[in-house]
């Protein structure tokens, strides 16, 4: 029964990764005729010299320590914030919607409120005052730009699991602080937070794993301009694999990298999923 | 004090749901708006008067566009909804066999669920390139049934950790009385277990659905022609150009969302229960 899971797999996963691993090893373009050239750690020596591949870098890890941690506060506060209040049910279900909306259609809704002549944020900012920006111009506000949609996305995705979780808590527990004369944040630090912390740290293994891959929203709303700054790394390999070259030696020593840093992070979340209790193994 | 507070929860409550809604709003009202309005200042906030225009087309066209209506959206929505349709049946049917065997028979045990969990968070990227390369070698590049082999690498996972939880929850003893009456496994799994989870089933198919629908970087690379673009790459397309006609992409943008919001919000427990492994039961 479950072979054909089996053969999707191995067929897609396992054989496109070896080929992968293999052909880091070659100099082999599918834009020119030349069959592939051994060159040995060629392409890996290539990554650390590459500008553009150090900038796309600088760029991720940017987006790690600003759009990922902010993601986790914001969403922890908008859960305490939105619970017991009147209509949370509403909330919950509205602020699905900007996580589910295909990230396509996110990138067009806001490279139209970044337009800089007709943009309502723009618009926004005349009115109190400041001056229009131009949002996709400059290496600083493009990357503003990119890290705001990324918390616009995924805060709602942090801000439901967490409030799922705190309704897990029992009731007894609760009430038992409040007892022992835990009141308003005291009981939050003390009680609720720690008892979050294992989907905490979940949500945020989740979030880095994916901020790694972020590539939709900077080709739809930046196209990883200008020049390079907004360049993702996967949106690199992206131009470097295909867009501009086919280079598929150099893309894949990239793609490896990429994937030798998720692994890690993957068998780190796998510290904090409570396997045994959900698969009863 | 407390009205202090609550006047501040509810100035707090209004600027989230602000931020969190108003690019949807924008998206949702361009649509609506006459081609004047898309570029005016100060920008229109409010449409007063809503036109089907940019959905159906208009006389004139206007320069610097590439169309003015989406009326050629028509076999990009075929394709998705042709390549979201198969994802969910077959990821629906591979994943159900496969979180039975798991559920009952522990196949593989915990190194097989990891393994499972870690497809999911393969970058697609990755991916992408060398399927790019097999597929054009079996010359299926540009057809739906490249798409959808992608697809399922994504969907699976994810149907394979909500269907585990829905399987886990159906008690064996029923799984056991069957076997007494002398059904095999085979039996027992489509008239016993698949009737009672036919909730878990229904879940694990949109959401596949909705995934499959939304995905952009497989059809990027492994479509070339309107034979098998999907939505998301028409919309890509569209955006292109030095001045881009937001309502007609504004309008072919909300088709493309409606379906989504709308099945997503119909799931919502079994989509967080998916994202988060089983973290949470949602």
């Amino acid at each position: 029964m479950i072979l054909p899971l089996l053969i999707v797999f191995i067929g897609l996963t396992l054989y496109p990764f070896g080929y992968m691993i293999f052909m880091s090893f070659f100099r082999y373009s599918l834009a020119s005729w030349e069959k592939p050239e051994f060159v040995g750690i060629d392409n890996y020596r290539e990554v650390f010299r590459d500008r553009t591949a150090r900038s796309s870098v600088d760029f991720t890890l940017l987006l790690l320590v600003t759009a990922v941690p902010l993601e986790i506060l914001l969403g922890i506060g908008i859960a305490f914030l939105f619970r017991d209040s009147l209509g949370e049910k509403v909330f919950r279900s509205v602020l699905l919607i900007p996580m589910m909306v295909p990230a396509v259609v996110a990138g067009i809704a806001w490279k139209m409120l970044y337009n800089f002549e007709f943009g309502p944020i723009n618009y926004f900012l005349t009115l109190l005052g400041g001056e229009k920006i131009s949002w996709l111009g400059t290496q600083f506000f493009s990357r503003l730009g990119v890290i705001l949609i990324d918390v616009w996305q995924w805060t709602p995705f942090v801000f439901l699991v967490i409030y799922a979780g705190l309704q897990s808590i029992p009731r007894d527990v609760v009430e038992a602080s409040l007892v022992d004369g835990a009141r308003g944040f005291t009981a939050l630090r003390y009680v609720e937070l720690p008892l979050l912390r294992p989907l905490i740290w979940v949500v945020l293994i989740i979030r880095v794993i994916d901020a790694l891959k972020l590539f939709d929203i900077v080709y739809m709303v930046t196209f990883g301009g200008p020049g390079s700054a907004t360049h993702s790394y996967s949106f690199y390999i992206y131009k470097v694999g295909v867009s501009f070259g086919w280079d598929i030696g150099y893309a894949s020593a990239l793609s490896i990298l990429l994937l030798i840093a998720i692994t890690i992070l993957t068998n780190l979340l796998f510290r904090f999923l409570r396997f045994r209790e959900t698969l009863e193994l | 004090m407390n009205w202090v507070w609550r006047s501040i929860k509810g100035i707090l409550i209004t600027a989230v749901l602000f931020f969190f809604l108003f690019p949807v709003y924008w998206l949702v009202t361009t649509a609506f708006k006459k081609s004047e309005a898309w570029f005016s200042w100060p920008p229109s906030l409010v449409v007063f008067q809503p036109t089907w225009e940019n959905f159906l087309g208009s006389e004139g066209e206007f320069f610097g566009s590439t169309t003015t209506a989406i009326a050629t959206i028509t076999p990009y929505l075929r394709n998705s909804i042709a390549v979201a349709l198969c994802v969910a049946l077959f990821s629906t049917v591979i994943a159900a066999c496969a979180s039975y065997a798991i559920s009952r028979f522990r196949v593989g045990g915990m190194g097989f669920v990891s393994w499972i969990i870690s497809i999911r968070m393969l970058p697609p990227i990755a991916s992408a390139l060398p399927l790019y390369v097999v597929f054009s070698r079996l010359r299926l590049v540009n057809t739906w049934w490249a798409l959808i082999a992608a697809h399922l690498v994504f969907t699976i996972p994810f149907s394979v950790w909500i269907l585990l939880t829905f399987f886990n929850e159906i008690p064996r003893e029923l799984d056991e009385a069957a076997y007494v009456d002398g059904a095999n496994t085979w039996q027992t799994f489509r008239r016993v277990v698949l009737p009672l989870s036919v909730p878990g089933l229904a879940a694990v198919a949109t959401l596949a659905f909705i995934q499959s629908w939304g995905e952009f970087l497989m059809a990027l690379v492994l479509t070339t022609g309107k034979e098998a673009q999907t939505l998301p790459i028409y919309l890509g397309r569209f955006i292109t150009g030095w001045r881009i006609a937001w309502g007609p992409l504004a309008a072919a943008g909300l088709v493309t969302m409606i379906p989504v919001i709308l099945f997503s919000l119909l799931m919502q427990r079994y989509l967080l229960r998916g994202l988060t492994f089983g973290a949470v039961k949602g």
